[in-house]
């Protein structure tokens, strides 16, 4: 589904050169359930960014389900983010003047979809994450747990490919996060969707199948879940 | 879809939207009050002008200045055969001679004018002359105006000595006893005026059925020995005053719309600043760059219908209770213009439309300008709110 050729990420700071992601190759499979794990500066975001067409590679190429995301124009890649790519971002990133239902909602209508096709299919979503008594509060009624479960229903409601989620518990507390982890392993399942997490939480490495190491930009380990439950 | 959006963010972000249309509305009700304010203060100028002094035009004797008063001696006629038929509905006949007021022992020259008392086409305040006698007795019955009684020192009863000469050059003196102070509306006929009826005037300075102007309703024609004066020419000076105003007027206007513009401006740098975040969402979301600029366009376009809506329901009944108690200018009383001590509002559609439209097209305007640079915007720097520095 997605194969990372060659990628390297440079950006200019302060009139210097600063090198995020060195020639990165990974390959990744349908309906994975995998991780970036490192440090601060180590490269995940941008790597997870280069993957969901919000940035461009300085060299190398990211080919996304046949797409070739160097090729396309911004507005393509628009539309490929709008049909194929969820996202969840760490501070949750609502509309903070759309209730719970409306966020939700929101992906379905870039999409052109009729709310009164898909008002069904949303208020299951809303159930299934658990916010059937605050389909109508904004955000801001919100705790983070809840605004981090409505961000996945979001990513999921358009029945993505791909969900790319970066540092999803970092603002969360022990139990919050292993619910949101535990929610969005069963979505994996259920959705076939591939999620891809970006996070320097340990926690998050017991649920995931396949976890890349980051270090400096460079590929650290790529280990992947074996029957046993280890990582290797 | 746009739309709703839109509108969904511009009701629900409640407060801010609420000033932003407040003030929208302020400025456009600002605008249209000034306009019409100073048309109604052209307006009433012109109008009571017209009906003191001007009326319809002047037939006048040839070369008659009323800025030069040592020749008014010497240029009076006897009313035109042409204008003698003419109803004192549609005529007033006006002699113009020079005279000294001696109130106080001080001399005091005066513009002697007198005025056919059964004329009804100037609206002159003028009944306690017709109620006098057709005879001159010890005393000549005048009428001043407020401020030539202010500056002469004279109140209704005094008498005061007056010197004029006569058609011959005779000097001649009499007291004149003042019968009224009244209110006159144009300074022109009140300041240096010496209010008289016709007949006593011409009586005292021999020029039986004499006049200086007729003032007429409309024009009928040349008339032989006399030159017609229009309103136009007879109101220059102050058509060219009022022209200055409406020039001023034009720059406050500029600068009203100009007020709008950075206000709205200023709000949706504000808007794109703050609202970052949400527009790198949008775009991670998948609505491309066109759809965001619209959108962001699109609440501006709200804001501005918004405001006109608050613009009517505000600004009307403040426009009808203003028309109820008027603008005061009677600190202005003293100057040149020819106004009452209050103006009114001269509400013209056609102003009202194209400053709404243009106060409307500059905050589509500045809506859109600070929403371009969203096109340009890097989803990953707006994510972390440094798109815009």
């Amino acid at each position: 589904m997605l194969k990372i050729q060659n990628v390297s990420k440079v950006y200019r700071v302060g009139g210097q050169d600063f090198i995020a992601l060195h020639n990165i190759n990974l390959e990744i499979e349908d309906g994975a359930f995998m991780s970036f794990v490192g440090p601060s500066g180590s490269g995940k975001t941008t790597l997870l960014n280069l993957i969901g067409g919000l940035d461009s590679p300085t060299s190398g190429e990211v080919v996304f389900n046949g797409f070739h995301l160097n090729e396309m124009s911004r507005d393509q890649l628009a539309v490929l983010r709008r049909e194929n790519i969820g996202f969840i971002f760490q501070s949750y990133n609502l509309l903070p003047v759309y209730s719970v239902y409306e966020n939700i909602l929101f992906p379905l209508l870039l999409n052109k979809q009729k709310e009164s096709q898909v008002r069904d299919k949303v208020m299951a979503l809303v159930e299934k994450v658990g916010l059937s008594a605050e389909a109508n509060k904004k955000p801001a009624e919100l705790s983070g747990g809840q605004c981090q479960r409505v961000a996945i229903a979001r990513a999921l409601v358009k029945d993505p490919l791909l969900v790319l989620a970066d540092e999803p518990t970092a603002n969360l507390d022990v139990e919050n996060s292993h619910h949101i982890l535990e929610m969005m392993r069963t979505l994996n399942q259920e959705t076939q969707a591939a999620f891809i997490f970006s996070t320097h939480d340990e926690k998050v490495t017991r649920f995931v199948n396949r976890e890349v190491a980051l270090e400096d930009g460079y590929v650290k380990s790529d280990k992947v879940k074996q029957p046993n439950g280890e990582l290797i | 879809m746009i739309l709703d959006m839109a509108f969904k963010n511009l009701i629900r972000q409640g407060m801010r939207s609420l000033l932003n249309v407040l003030v929208t509305a302020l400025i456009i009700i600002a605008i249209i009050f000034a306009l019409s304010l100073l048309n109604g203060f052209q307006a009433q100028a012109l109008r009571n002008m017209s009906t003191t002094d001007v009326a319809g035009g002047h037939y006048r004797v040839p070369g008659f200045d009323i800025l030069t008063p040592t020749e008014w001696e010497d240029l009076t006629l006897p009313v035109p055969q042409a204008l003698r038929h003419l109803p004192h509905s549609e005529k007033a006949e006006v002699l113009v001679q020079q005279g000294q007021l001696f109130p106080n022992r001080r001399l005091f020259p005066v513009q002697l004018r007198g005025i056919n008392i059964d004329q009804s086409l100037l609206d002159l305040p003028l009944h306690t002359l017709k109620n006098g006698r057709m005879e001159i007795g010890e005393t000549i019955p005048v009428v001043l105006g407020k401020q030539m009684a202010k500056k002469a020192h004279l109140t209704v009863g005094d008498t005061v000595v007056l010197k004029w000469r006569d058609k011959f050059g005779a000097v001649d003196a009499l007291d004149v006893r003042v019968m009224d102070v009244a209110p006159m509306i144009n300074p022109r006929i009140d300041e240096g005026v010496v209010w008289m009826r016709l007949d006593h005037l011409r009586q005292i300075t021999q020029r039986a059925g004499e006049v200086t102007w007729v003032a007429v309703k409309r024009p009928v024609g040349p008339v032989a020995g006399f030159e017609f004066q229009t309103v136009e020419n007879l109101m220059a000076d102050l058509l060219t005053l009022l022209k200055h105003d409406r020039r001023n007027t034009r720059i406050l206007w500029f600068f009203l719309i100009a007020l709008a513009g950075i206000s709205v401006f200023n709000t949706q740098i504000l808007n794109v600043f703050k609202r970052q975040k949400e527009i790198g969402t949008l775009m991670a979301l998948g609505m491309t760059s066109k759809k965001i600029i619209r959108l962001f366009s699109l609440e501006g376009i709200l804001t501005a219908l918004m405001a006109i809506v608050a613009a009517a329901v505000l600004g009307v009944p403040f426009f009808i209770w203003f028309q109820g108690v008027g603008f005061d200018i009677s600190h202005l009383s003293e100057t040149g213009f020819p106004v009452r001590e209050k103006i009114f509002l001269d509400i013209k559609m056609a102003e009202v439309v194209y400053s709404t439209l243009v106060t409307v097209g500059i905050m589509v305007l500045m809506s859109w300008l600070p929403v371009r640079k969203v096109a340009r915007l890097e989803p990953t720097q707006a994510l972390r709110g440094r798109a815009i520095t």
